[in-house]
């Protein structure tokens, strides 16, 4: 199973609050990603990681914490009781009580958007593309990828500057 | 036909109701009612590409909800009390009274465009005025970028950013000063982090360690107010090592002698006493700046609002001339433009010495061939600008006005003169989709509907020409600016055939008549926007003309075609610290907000994550007043006092007071002007700081316009 999530470079982040605003308006006027700011300039979007051993599928007593077929993480609200387990257990205290329906609630990637074969909002709309969504091993190759071109050209500039010198 | 066959839910294409970026996004729309918005993902060569949205282009839904939206026109009945009307008795009324201001003196009347809405309306509006008799009409780009249009028009010929952002992600070097252009333009910032991943240098220039300098190679913190002697003292190394680009500067530039003589005193170590940043800071730049090849240099308030902001811009031009950024791709001079058709209502004519297209409302020429093409004899004195028009109620001269769109009241310079002005007017017309503290004093009150309930053209800022099409219904009676002001015209007499009158029929006729009579928009149809969703940049002379990335390729628009560099010696801002005002107040603004509050304080995604303004304070500063975060402040100037919370940082200098202006905090500000562009200096002035408790900072909040009124309305 391709295991797809929303990956963070918080090097790029300009905390603009774009994904913020962005999940909002998908979740019913609720933010599934939060924006911290610390050390008065550095900021970081956070938002459910959708774990590979995620302890709150494992704690849910009820089951209402499944995986979709994407892997994501989704919340049945029918089989949900409140127990608040998942946000205890999670450890970037993710999932978050409703309190008006006493369920609990969580970024669910966006399983609307999926289903029409777009982006999740957050990654859709972030200006600086500091938000990835996929599977960490393409990630993870392409983030090598560029890493080897950007030291080629590097190399590549060294090299017609030091042929000049001679 | 409801009810018998399902609706269908509609995606209507349309351009961002907020900056200058002109993002595209779709609305989701059913019956003329919104459901919600989509991504731009699949029109290629837009501004933003992929899409991509800032959190106001997110929200942009939002304010279109608010519950005061203006829905039927109003009249005074005394100051901020209102009685509902007819469309009829409201364009009576205005068209009588307009007409006989026009029969007495003309002058006496003052009109606004605006940078919020379609290039249709701005056309009309100054059409409006002039054929009425004035050149009085003006605009909010007056307060942000006047010194943009006039700087680069002395040096280049013309006043708008020179190529694309394109050429921004292909740069090698991007020089931003007096923008904190992360934060303004997320979706324009995108394209210099491009640049940057490909290997360019970002150097920065700011007062504030911003959001911007984070991403800087090369951070120069100056003093507010000290861009002359930092622009003079980058120069002055690039000439002096001549870094800079001979053959360029020989065949394309004017005046580099007498520049090279200016900046001979403008060594680094000089310029480090003035504004405070390190000699070898300043050598670096201005070294990567001239070495990198290929290089864009952008700036926006910071730069501009300043009673030197002319001389700063035309600084800026001599620096990427002598560079040789310029008619190149990857290249050039990058203003950004605050709200979303700022070029546009500059480009047709919303200014009070040109006609459409830049041309000199005083050059006989074309003053003729504007009077036969409307038809009426048209004056060649040039007009009033905003500021001047406060000064002008005073005196008793300017008794009239229509404001369409704006809102002096929060956004010019010095606000409790702006105030006092407001007061002694006889007759004020007041057009807007919601109530705004200007309204306060409006005779008629017309209610509009928003950019995307309504339809026509846009320019953003970078002289992109973008088609917004209709996604919904406006409320109630509201109507579409451009039939507002096609109707006063007519009842004002003016019911001409074609370009003789104001018999529109739709946004699409007007701008056939602007093909006709502005050079740069000739090749713009209403046909060739509706099929090319990503825009024509002008110049565009002819209809088979592809439009234009890269202006002064072959020569500039001066009249010899040669660059007109500038040497200017140091001058800082009007007002500085003294014993009595010992900080240096500067103004800024935040992500989410925009302009006057007008539309994104009535966001509520917007309003939750920015909910009030913040003084920031430098921790030295903050802790010889024992001020902390969060403790109630009082910034006094010789113009106003304004109470604020405080928020003790370090990205700003020590000596420096930001406060974000959105909330009216322009009671304070100078209205010192510059002489050539008559921008005020809201970016620096000096001012005091006291610790107040809160039933204090209540009781002063009192004196500070509300950004968002509420008014009495009889129903009719
Ligand atoms: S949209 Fe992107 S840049 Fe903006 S806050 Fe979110 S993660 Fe950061
Ligand atoms: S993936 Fe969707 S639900 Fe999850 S944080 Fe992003 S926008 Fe919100
Ligand atoms: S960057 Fe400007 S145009 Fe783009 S979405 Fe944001 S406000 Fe709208």
């Amino acid at each position: 199973m391709a295991r797809k999530t929303v990956f963070i470079d918080f090097s790029k982040c300009i905390e603009c609050r774009a994904c913020e605003v962005a999940c909002e308006r998908e979740h019913n006027g609720r933010s599934f990603i939060n924006v911290f700011e610390w050390q008065e300039m550095a900021a970081m979007a956070l938002n459910c990681r959708h774990c590979e051993k995620a302890p709150c599928v494992e704690v849910c007593p009820t089951n209402a914490l499944y995986r979709d077929e994407d892997g994501a993480v989704l919340l049945a609200p029918q089989k949900c009781i409140g127990c608040l387990m998942c946000g205890i257990v999670c450890p970037f205290g993710i999932p978050e009580l409703d309190v008006l329906d006493k369920i609990m609630m969580k970024c669910d990637l966006c399983s609307h958007r999926r289903a029409e074969g777009k982006l999740p909002a957050c990654v859709e709309t972030c200006p600086t593309d500091a938000l990835l969504f996929g599977d960490f091993n393409d990630i993870q190759r392409m983030r090598r990828r560029e890493f080897t071109e950007k030291a080629i050209e590097i190399a590549k500039k060294g090299e017609r500057i030091s042929l000049r010198a001679l | 036909m409801k009810g018998v066959f399902p609706l269908e839910e509609k995606l209507v294409p349309v351009v961002c109701p907020y900056c200058g970026v002109g993002c595209r996004l779709y609305i989701k729309s059913l019956d003329g009612y919104p459901r919600g918005i989509e991504y731009a993902k699949d029109i290629p060569g837009i501004s933003n590409e992929n899409g991509k949205l800032c959190p106001k282009g997110n929200a942009v839904l939002e304010y279109l909800l608010a519950k005061d939206r203006l829905k039927k026109p109003l009249k005074a009945t005394e100051q901020g009390k209102f009685v509902e009307i007819s469309w009829s008795e409201a364009i009576k009324e205005v068209a009588e009274r307009l007409r006989a201001y026009s029969k007495d003196d003309p002058n006496a009347m003052m009109f606004f465009g605006s940078a919020r809405t379609f290039n249709e309306p701005n056309y009309l509006i100054q059409k409006l005025a002039r054929m009425l008799g004035t050149n009085n009409v003006d605009h909010c780009a007056r307060l942000c970028h006047s010194s943009t249009v006039s700087g680069l028009k002395a040096v280049f010929g013309a006043g708008a950013m020179t190529n694309t952002y394109k050429d921004i992600e292909e740069a090698n070097v991007i020089f931003i000063i007096g923008h904190n252009y992360a934060e303004t333009h997320p979706v324009g910032f995108r394209y210099v982090l491009k640049a940057k991943e490909r290997g360019a240098k970002v150097i920065v220039a700011d007062p504030r360690f911003t959001r911007t300098a984070w991403f800087a190679d090369i951070f120069l913190q100056h003093y507010p107010g000290t861009d002359i002697a930092l622009l003079n003292g980058m120069m002055h190394v690039i000439i002096k090592e001549n870094l800079y680009d001979e053959d360029f500067v020989r065949r394309r530039c004017v005046g580099f002698d007498e520049l090279a003589r200016t900046v001979e005193k403008f060594t680094p170590e000089y310029v480090e006493k003035i504004t405070g940043v390190p000699a070898e800071l300043i050598v670096q730049a201005a070294r990567t700046f001239a070495t990198a090849g290929k290089g864009v240099i952008t700036w926006a308030m910071g730069l501009t609002q300043h009673t030197h902001g002319h001389d700063n811009v035309r600084l800026a031009a001599t620096l990427s001339a002598i560079c040789g950024y310029q008619g190149k791709e990857g290249c050039g001079v990058s203003p950004m433009r605050g709200q979303n058709n700022v070029q546009g209502a500059c480009d047709l004519g919303v200014l009070p010495n040109v006609f459409p297209g830049y041309q000199a409302v005083t050059d006989p020429e074309k003053r003729k061939f504007f009077e036969e093409f409307w038809g009426v004899e048209l004056s060649g004195e040039v007009g009033l600008t905003v500021i001047e028009a406060a000064h002008a109620i005073e005196k008793g001269k300017v008794k009239a006005y229509y404001v369409m769109g704006e809102n002096p009241v929060i956004s010019d310079a010095n606000t409790n003169h702006v105030l006092k002005a407001l007061q002694k007017l006889e007759f004020m017309v007041v057009q807007d989709i919601v109530p705004t503290p200007t309204m306060e004093f409006a005779d008629i009150v017309l209610p509009a509907a928003a950019m995307l309930e309504n339809e026509g053209s846009l320019t953003n800022t970078e002289r992109r020409v973008q088609w917004s099409f209709q996604a919904l219904n406006p409320p109630g009676e509201a109507r579409p600016d451009w039939w507002i002001v096609s109707e006063i015209g007519k009842a004002a007499g003016f019911s001409g055939d074609g370009a003789r009158g104001f018999r529109y029929t739709s946004p699409e006729d007007i701008l056939r008549e602007i093909n006709a009579c502005t050079p740069q928009y000739r090749g713009i149809t209403p046909e060739r926007l509706k099929s090319n969703l990503a825009g024509i940049h002008w110049p565009c002379p002819s209809e088979d003309h592809p439009g234009t990335r890269v202006l002064y390729k072959e020569r500039f628009l001066t009249p010899d075609g040669k660059a007109h560099l500038a040497a200017v010696d140091y001058r800082g801002p009007a007002e500085v610290p003294d014993e009595e005002y010992p900080f240096l107040l500067t103004t800024i603004r935040y992500v989410g907000h925009y302009h006057t509050l007008t539309m994104t304080g009535r966001s509520r995604a917007l309003v939750k994550r920015w909910p009030e303004p913040l003084a920031e304070i430098h921790p030295e500063d903050a802790e010889r007043l024992g001020i902390k975060t969060g403790d109630w402040i009082k910034i006094e100037t010789r113009r106003g006092a304004y109470p604020v919370r405080a928020k003790v940082t370090r990205t700003v200098k020590k000596g420096v007071i930001a406060v974000p202006w959105h909330w009216g905090a322009n009671v304070l500000t100078n209205d010192a002007l510059d002489p050539v562009s008559k921008i005020p200096e809201t970016k620096a002035c000096a001012c005091r700081i006291a610790k107040i408790s809160e039933e204090e900072a209540r009781e002063l909040m009192k004196a500070v316009p509300k950004v968002i009124p509420e008014f009495e309305v009889v129903k009719g």
